[in-house]
Parts: structure tokens; sequence; C-alpha cells
């Protein structure tokens, strides 16, 4: 176990180091931060002068070689665009909204999804089940931002329900549940599909012979067994969202997470934000993922790591 | 249970399919409210209240003197104030100021401060604090580290004659320096060493800061000592939502009553729009000296071809004028009253590209998308014109950061480079040298009679001779058509129904004007 620790731990400091490598090359191909700084109306000399200051005359690889020594100090650079703040500091502030929105989001999706996706499996082909399939069609096939601003004009507008912008907690549903609905028809049409498969296999067959409540083989044995579909989903879910998929709910409802962050260090080149907030995601996915494994064995004793 | 379960089910699922029915702007009601202009003289305010306002960015700090940043203006030009002020025809009047500022020699300004002003720390406003300011400004360019530079860095020093009198320097002639006084907000004396204020927010103005969580909102507090008088609004929260759609929802919703950028196709949705002849020029600037533009006839069809009233009204649905050929808006010194735009005449158009030999030729038009309100839709409009004026139009509409490199190009100007020239300081040295002077960073012409005009309109120290200077500077571009101007666009506001307030040409958000009716 400590060796599959260690060894993910190392493979996953490669990634990042691979990521940190392709996002620095990237940012150096979309331009001049300095133009992007200044005014329009800057002159020739000015532009010259912060190009120098911020140190981006020089060679690439001297740049390169600077920003590693300085990362491996935990020295991530200074925000461009936040004038005067460390671009750690940018994130660790931007980054709870979207842990929020995530955590909320996906909590609501695999409870959602798990319970839908059961009902219809237990009795295929029926009222329920026929709904179920309709409403993932839906989650699936309505694009995103129009989702949420289906949700803002009817439950913000319309009804009055909740406000729009920061508030208190409220705030926060119609963005989870933005986030969430996609996912739910990804994730319920998952556990439906298992959970049938699983209720017609042996050992489901034995236990209703020998009497056992339905009940119970449907919410623990069966269940067990099409978790291990959807956890994997579910995974790739959360991952998902966490690195970047909130972009769209985040600008629609206007919260000031890490897509956002991200969509305006692009926008203003804001060079060591976004690498900052690169490194930042590509170490949560790296985490998230070694944590899905560990998930993986408590559900299927079966798997072995490592 | 399980039935219990169903039944939540089936009301998801109908919830849903309701949401998927009902259409964008919920079309069956209310949603016929008219469009009107507020104007000064409705109903007598009510003293008190409190506004949130929708602003579309985050100020990156509060530090009045580090960032040329709309956030950061939009609210710190409530919290702290500056010598001189613009009236709501865009003039010049005083502000901390006691009287306009007078010449000592040419380059040494005297200014007489109000008496009886204090900061919010209680500390007071003298010459101390106009002095520390200048000081501040003048260390900061000098170490990089402001956004700034391009407003004060002719200002050399400022030194104190007594408690209510200073001198600021220049290093040379400088006749902005009216102008930016009125961009030059004044932080107490003590503040004068700081490296960063933005967590010591404190100035004289008509409200101070009470809270500020970033990320979240910005809260200002009327400040009840101010010397014009305590401002009708209690207090001002300031959202930041990107999104425009989102501010108008926000708007109708009524949680917000101040919306910013409110986009021209919405003006309709809102429960009031506000609207303020901008500083917002588009424009295209031709190349005057190589290609197919050198020839001023071809350059005068490129104008003659587009029909720029049906942009202002179809494009911009109204909310923008004819820009009348001179980039500055009728609020800005040097607009010249006696030009008219070119008008829309095809038929003069491709006489003059056929006299000219230009007739089926090809002509860049260089641009960019999302920087600039409807800037891809405009360039389309401006190729589809040229093109039945008989011009082989090559439109390449490129990412921004490419986009510069062209604007920015010294060597090889393009044919036609789109650009949006906005003007903050309502001064029109800044747009002329930029765009209008020979070697300007996006000029395309070596006009020398043009460029010393302008080197004098900026030396010239008093107003009335620097009118007549760039009045002429206009009329020469005018006639040479070493431009396409198009439009003038108005800054579009969405109120609430009950917010008094009329905007500024400005564009200053001053909540001291507002009130609640």
């Amino acid at each position: 176990m400590r060796r599959y620790l260690i060894s993910r731990l190392l493979q996953g400091g490669l990634v990042v180091f691979g990521v940190t490598v392709v996002v620095f090359v990237a940012t150096r191909m979309i331009g001049d931060p300095v133009n992007f700084i200044l005014p329009l109306s800057a002159s020739l000399e000015q532009r010259e002068r912060l190009r120098a200051d911020l140190g981006f005359d020089r060679p690439i690889l001297v740049q390169f070689w600077d920003y590693i020594t300085d990362v491996f100090t935990l020295d991530f650079g200074t925000s461009t665009k936040f004038t005067n703040e460390e671009t750690i500091d940018v994130v660790f502030r931007f980054l709870p909204k979207t842990l929020q929105l995530v955590a909320a989001g996906m909590f609501v999706a695999f409870v959602v999804s798990l319970v839908l996706g059961m009902l219809s499996a237990v009795k295929p082909g029926k009222i329920t089940d026929k709904l179920l399939v309709m409403l993932s069609l839906i989650g699936l096939s309505m694009p995103q931002f129009f989702l949420a601003q289906v949700l803002i004009v009817l439950f913000s507008v319309r009804f009055g329900w909740v406000q729009i912008g920061p508030g208190p907690w409220t705030h926060m549903i119609l963005p989870a549940v933005a986030l969430a609905l996609p996912a739910i028809g990804r994730l319920a049409m998952t556990v439906r599909s298992a959970m049938i498969d699983e209720l017609n296999s042996q050992y489901v067959k034995a236990a209703k012979a020998k009497g056992m409540r339905r009940k119970r083989i449907v919410a623990v044995h069966a269940l067990r067994n099409a978790s291990i579909p959807f956890v994997t989903l579910a995974g790739w879910e959360f991952i998902r969202a966490l690195a970047g998929f909130t972009v769209v709910v985040e600008g629609v409802f206007g919260l000031n997470g890490m897509g956002s962050l991200a969509i305006l260090a692009i926008r203003e080149r804001d060079f060591f934000l976004i690498q900052t907030i690169v490194l930042v995601v590509a170490v949560m996915v790296v985490l998230i993922n070694i944590v899905i494994d560990l998930v993986y064995k408590t559900v299927d004793p079966r798997v072995k790591l490592g | 249970m399980r039935r219990h379960v169903k039944v939540v089910a089936l009301a998801l699922v109908l919830g849903l399919g309701a949401v998927a029915c009902s259409d964008d702007d919920g079309g069956s009601t209310t949603d016929t409210q008219a469009t009107e202009e507020t104007t000064g003289d409705t109903a007598a305010p009510v003293q008190g209240g409190d506004i949130i306002i929708a602003l579309g960015s985050e100020p990156t700090s509060l530090d009045p003197q580090l960032v040329d940043d709309g956030g950061e203006r939009a609210i710190n030009d409530n919290v702290y104030e500056t010598l001189l002020v613009r009236n709501a025809e865009g003039e010049l009047e005083p502000g901390l100021a006691a009287e306009l500022p007078t010449q000592v020699d040419d380059t040494t300004w005297e200014i007489k401060l109000r008496e009886g002003v204090k900061f919010h720390d209680g500390s007071d406003f003298n010459a101390d604090a106009v002095v520390a300011t200048v000081t501040r400004m003048v260390k900061l360019i000098a170490d990089g580290k402001t956004d700034n530079d391009g407003f004060f860095k002719s200002f050399t020093g400022a030194e104190a004659v007594d408690a209510t009198t200073v001198r600021i320097t220049t290093a040379d002639k400088d006749g902005v320096v009216p102008a930016r006084l009125y961009w030059m907000k004044i932080i107490p004396a003590a503040a004068g060493e700081s490296a960063d204020l933005s967590e010591s927010v404190v100035g004289t103005g008509p409200y101070k800061l009470a809270s500020r969580e970033k990320g979240v909102n910005v809260v200002l507090e009327a400040n009840a000592d101010y010397w014009g008088g305590a401002p009708n609004i209690d207090k001002v929260t300031y959202e930041f939502i990107d999104d425009s759609a989102t501010r108008l929802a926000g708007l109708k919703s009524g949680k917000y009553q101040l919306i910013t950028n409110l986009a021209p196709q919405d003006s309709g949705q809102a429960p009031k729009t506000a609207t303020a002849q901008g500083q917002e020029h588009p424009v295209l600037i031709l190349d005057a000296d190589d290609g197919i533009t050198a020839d001023v006839n071809v350059r005068k069809a490129l104008n003659l071809a587009i029909d720029k009233e049906a942009i202002a009204e179809t494009l911009f649905g109204g909310f923008a004028v004819v820009d009348a050929g001179q980039l500055l808006s009728p609020s800005i010194l040097g607009h010249n009253e006696s030009l008219t735009a070119y008008p829309y005449d095809l038929e003069q158009a491709k006489t003059l590209l056929e006299e000219a030999g230009a007739a089926g030729k090809s002509i860049q038009l260089i641009g960019e998308s999302g920087r600039w309100l409807k800037d891809k839709e405009l360039l389309e409009a401006v190729a589809g014109y040229w093109k039945e004026a008989g011009l082989d139009v090559k439109l390449e509409i490129l990412e921004f950061g490419a986009y510069l490199d062209v604007l920015f190009d010294r060597e090889n100007r393009a044919d036609a480079i789109y650009v949006s020239s906005s003007n903050d300081i309502l001064d029109p040295d800044r747009q002329l040298s930029t765009y209008y002077q020979a070697g300007g960073i996006g000029s395309s012409n070596t006009d020398q009679a043009l460029s010393d005009l302008i080197t004098a309109g900026r030396a010239e120290l008093d107003a009335e001779a620097r009118d007549g200077i760039y009045q002429e500077a206009v009329k020469i571009a005018y006639d040479n058509a070493y431009f396409v101007w198009l439009v003038n666009n108005q800054d579009i506001y969405g109120t609430s129904e009950n917010l008094v307030w009329t905007p500024r040409v400005d564009s200053k958000l001053l909540v001291k004007e507002m009130s609640l009716g």
C-alpha cells in the first residue's frame, strides 16, 4: 500500500511537471502580456520598459528555468492583473467558491442519479424508467449555458425565489443544479444499466429463491456491485467539474471561482496566474485520482493496488 | 416509501419539462415595459436608501494611483476626489481646488485649495496632501510601478506655498495639466510613502469604504461630514458580474438598482435605461502612405461607401450617433462644430474608386472580435459596404494579441485597421497623439503639418487657443480622410424604476448624484 502511494505520487509529480511545461510554452505563444496590461495608447518605450521589468524580454529557456526554480521554493510569481498580489493567494481566494460549487453540484448529482437509477432498474420499461430516460436525455442534450439561463429566468426573475450574485447560501442552489443536471443524465443511465445487469445475475436469483427481501437485495447486494462503474464515472465527473467544466456555470451565475479566474487570466494574458491555476488544478486532479483508486479498493476488495 | 420517491421523480421530470418549454425571456407576461430615458427632473428625490450596483469587473486593486482599471474607478470615484471636476457638459470646474489653476510660468501651475475639507480618517486636506499625491505618483512612474504613467508622466513634482496653495511643475509646457488634475485622485499626506494603498482606502469623497470582501463585493457608506453636504444614498454595494445577461437578470429580479454596459439588444428588457453620449469611437485607420489607400480619393470613397446612419440604427440599436468625422465627442475640447460626417453616397464612392483606378482592387481590413461592442459585426458590415462599392475586401478578424501586433507594427501599416478609441480624461491630446500624429503608436500617416499642430496643442497653455489648434488639426485629418469615421457609441445603463440619475458624459458613476424616487 505504501509502495503504491509512493509510486502514484511520483507519477503524479511527473504529470504535474509535464503540464507545467506545456502551459508555460502555451502561454508564451498566446501573445505579449505587456500589450494587455497597458492601455492601447501607451507608447512603445513604455511597453519596452514594462516588458523588461516583468522579465518577458529574456530568452524563454531562462524564463522557464527561473520559473521552475521559483516554484520549488513555493514562489509562484506575482499577478500582473491583480496588482501586487501573489498568484497563489489569488488562486486560493477564488478556489473555495469552485470547491463549494463542485461539492454541492456533485452531491446532488450522485444522490439523485443513484436513487433514480435504482428506481428505474427495478422495473425496466415501466413509467419511472421511461421518465428517467427522458430526464437523462434532457439533462444531456441541453447546453449548460442555456440551462443555467433558463434556471435564472425562472427562479430568480420570474419567481424571485433565489437571488443572483453573491448572497446567502441559497445563491448556490441554482448553480449546483445547473452543474448537476448533465451529470445526472450520464450517471443515472450508468446506474440503471449496471443495476439491471446485476439484478439479472445468478446471485440475485439465488437470493430471491432464498426468500430474501427485495429491498435488501437491491439496496445492499446488487447496489454494491453496480456501484463499481458508478464510482469510475462519478470520479470522472468530479474531476471534470474541478478541472474547468464549471466555467460556464460560474460565468452565467456570476460566481467568482476558478473558472471565472481562468478566463480572466487568459483574457488579460496574466501568465503567472494561468500557470498557477493550472498547477493547482493539476495537483488536485492527481490527488483525487489516487483517492478514487482507494475508493475502488473499498467498494471492490478484488481490486489490487500497486 | 417507493411511491413517495416516484412522486419526487415525477415532479422533477415535470419541472424540467416546464423549464425546457418556457422560452428565454418568458414572452407571455409583463415584458412590455417601455424604455424611457431618465431625465433629471422626475419625482422629488427621497432622502436615504441603499442601492446595489452590478459592475462588469472587480477592481484589481483599490489603490487610486497604481492601476488603470474601470472597476477601481467606478468605486474610487466616490471615495477619492480630484482638484478639478467636470460638469454635465464636460467642462472643467474646481473640485478640491478653490478655483481653476493659474500659471506661474511655462512649467509651473499654482492651485488654490478648498479649505475645511477633511479626509475620512480625520486628517486635513491641504497642500501637503497634494504634494504627497504628486510626489508618490512621480515616484511610482519612475519605478515603473503604475499603469498611469500615460496620464501623469509630464509631472516632475509639487511644492506647498502655504497650507492652501500648491505649485505643480511639469517637464515641458503642458496644456493638458488641467485635464490631468481632473484625473488625479488626492490621497492623504500620510499615505505618500505607501507602496500599496489597496488596503487603506482613505479619501475626501462623499462615500467611505465600509467593507471589501474580495471576490464578493465592496460596500461604501455615506460620509456624513462630506464638505459638499451628505449624499442621498446611505449605502452602496458593488457586485461584479461578468456576463451582461446575468447583470440584466439581476436588475429584472430587483436585486440591482444599476447595471453597466447593458447590451443594445437587451435595452427593451430593462425596467428603465439611461444613456449618455460617451467617448467610445470605433474608427478605421487608413494607411495614407502606401498601398491602395495612399490615394486621398480612395480614402474619401471608403468613407462615402459606408452608411453610418444604418450602422448606428441597426447594429447599435440606435444607441450611437454618427461620428462627425473627428474622433472627438462634442464634450471634448477641440471638437470641430463645422465638420459633418461624410455622407453615404455609393455612386460617388464608385466613381472616385474608378477614377483612382482602384475599382476591383483588393484592400486589407484588419480587426478583432470580442474586445469592443459589436466589433465583429461592425467589421463585417464595413466589408459588405466596401464590396458593394467594388472593392475586393480581405477582412481578417484576428485574435486580440495578433491584432495588436498589426496595430502596433510601425514598419508595415495595413491598409485599414479597426480600433475603438475611448477617451478617459476628456482631453484630445492622448487620442490625437496616439492615432493622428505621425509616429503615434496607432497612426498611419506622416503628415508633418498635422503632427506639428498636435505638438503645439500639447504645449499651448491657454485652453481657448488649444481648442483652436485642435479644431484645425481634426479638420486637416478630415480633409485628407486619414480615417474612416463611423459612430460614437452611447454608454447604456440599466436602472431600476425608482433610481433617479442622469449618466455623465465622462462615464463616472457618482453615487452622490443618485437618489431613489
